[in-house]
């Protein structure tokens, strides 16, 4: 898993910790590996607006109407703006990638 | 019911249920190259390093060993936001905590006044999302949607702060308030996005147990844990322990809401689950108060221990607030129960330290389970016996470590 500089750094530099936040804190970024090929960049451009890749890693391999219905979930429920060619596309790659064809029919 | 007749009788339920919004998962399939995820350890700011199952929104799960203390360290502290937004430097000289709406006056405090002009309140409670353990559904009927979190979304610390009710009533609430809103600085990335709103009747509101937290464990807020506000809710889920909290609105009407309506929301009915069909063809109602609950800290699952040593079996237990009675532990799969020694009691909405002292005498794989059984007589379920939610809130049943005796 590829995690960047940043992250290094504050790996290095975590012994001390103050409650008080005096300035900015510095989030940690998070390079989440991305399996590429059909059209992981229309996957990543939609769904990396609004939550890392960790989201989906962590739900393991999962069903094409799984991953429908999280897709459809997204859109209904928190008004991702992904037209009907592109919510295919998506679903498509996550049942290629992080998935399975479903044949139980439901 | 068995475990086995319980997967056909859910299984059954597939058919019915179809592809709706939380839709079940089929039957077990078979899956080639599973390569699960394993989330990378990493130190977010004012915490020691965490399993990062993401870190936009940051989700931060403690691990197991935690459970072996009542107090939860505030840098191993599990994190849940729901939106990307966070803003990252709060200025206390600007910040204010909103109280309006259905109210004759309303108020814009500041941390110094919720230190000054309130009686400042301590309670240590078991602060747990909702979602905690949300992957062991998976060992006992078909998944379940969301993070699937293991028992490291839960911790149990000191709050200090001021009553919601004294906030409120020196708000003045009007006599036609039913219910009171509350929210964050979290915000979405698009406009459109529900926003992370909750709600509770303005009885429950006005209960003295409610706080309006600036310290946790004697220190600030950590920040990803709410800095500079949260609210405190004892007994309940996390659901609406707002962190950052910025506006409390008091108002005659219930908000309709994705967030309360639709998402923590379980089948209304006596077992809180699916008997049949799909989940979401059942009447919704929020989930609120936890469940009698109790978990292993010690040993991890897949320990190796020497035949012959004296280990100390530990972990925590608690439930809504009506205090443990009795923890019971069982070395040979569920046939024979033990009772567990109880620690110091923190309080009835506290982690109850639990211990037992195992001198094993015999090599092979053993189960340690776990059962906790609170003073109303509430019992946790066999992990073949819990009932099943598709959103996979509330699992409370008993929690099982495999070790190798050698």
């Amino acid at each position: 898993m590829k995690i960047n500089i940043l992250i290094a750094g504050i790996l290095l530099s975590t012994t001390a910790l103050f409650a008080q936040v005096t300035k900015p804190i510095e989030m940690p970024y998070v390079e989440y590996p991305i399996e590429a090929g059909d059209h992981d960049e229309i996957v990543q451009q939609y769904c990396l607006t609004c939550h890392s890749f960790g989201y989906m890693l962590n739900q393991g391999k999962k069903s094409r109407p799984y991953w429908t219905g999280t897709v459809a979930k997204m859109v209904n429920e928190f008004k991702a703006p992904i037209p009907k060619e592109d919510q295919q596309i998506i679903i498509n790659y996550f049942v290629k990638h992080y998935g399975y064809e479903s044949t139980t029919g439901h | 019911m068995d475990q086995f007749s319980r997967r056909n009788f859910l299984g059954a339920g597939l058919v019915l249920g179809a592809s709706t919004l939380f839709g079940k998962e089929a039957v077990k399939p078979i899956v080639t190259e599973a390569k699960p995820f394993v989330p990378p350890m990493i130190a977010f700011p004012e915490k020691k390093p965490m399993k990062t199952i993401s870190d936009r929104p940051p989700l931060l799960e403690s691990s197991r060993d935690i459970f072996t203390k009542a107090i939860t360290p505030n840098d191993e502290f599990f994190v849940r936001w729901h939106m990307p937004d966070i803003p990252t430097y709060i200025d206390l000289s600007t910040f204010r905590l909103e109280v309006k709406g259905s109210v004759k006056n309303a108020l814009s405090l500041s941390i110094d006044d919720l230190k000054s002009k309130f009686e400042p309140v301590e309670i240590t409670s078991v602060l747990q999302c909702g979602g905690n353990s949300r992957k062991y559904f998976a060992g006992s009927g078909p998944a379940t949607h969301g993070v699937q979190w293991g028992h490291g979304a839960m911790g149990c610390a000191v709050w200090k702060g001021a009553r919601l009710k004294d906030i409120l009533n020196m708000a003045g609430v009007n006599a036609t308030a039913k219910y009171v809103g509350v929210n964050g600085l979290e915000k979405p990335a698009i406009d459109e996005t529900p926003i992370f709103f909750r709600e509770m009747g303005i009885d429950e509101a006005l209960t003295d147990e409610l706080i309006v937290a600036y310290e946790m464990n004697g220190e600030d807020i950590p920040y990803l844990n709410g800095f500079p506000l949260k609210l405190i809710i004892p007994g309940h889920f996390s659901d609406s322990w707002v962190k950052m909290l910025s506006e409390i609105t008091v108002m005659d009407e219930y908000r309709k809401s994705f967030f309360m309506d639709v998402a923590y929301t379980v089948p209304d009915n006596d077992c809180e689950c699916v008997i049949s069909g799909s989940d979401f063809e059942y009447k919704r109602k929020p989930i609120a108060q936890m469940k009698v609950k109790s978990v292993i800290g010690y040993p991890t699952p897949n320990s190796v221990i020497k035949k012959g040593s004296r280990i100390n079996v530990s972990g925590v237990a608690f439930d809504q607030g009506k205090g443990i009675k009795e923890v019971m532990i069982s070395l040979d799969g569920g046939k024979s129960w033990s009772a567990t020694s109880l620690q110091k009691d923190y309080g009835k909405y506290a982690y109850r330290l639990w211990s037992f002292s195992w001198e094993p005498k015999t090599k092979g794989e053993f189960s340690i389970m776990v059962r906790a059984i609170n003073r109303i007589g509430n019992i946790q379920p066999l992990p073949g016996d819990i009932g099943w939610n598709a959103g996979g809130y509330q699992y409370n049943a008993v929690d099982v470590v495999n070790v190798k005796i050698v």
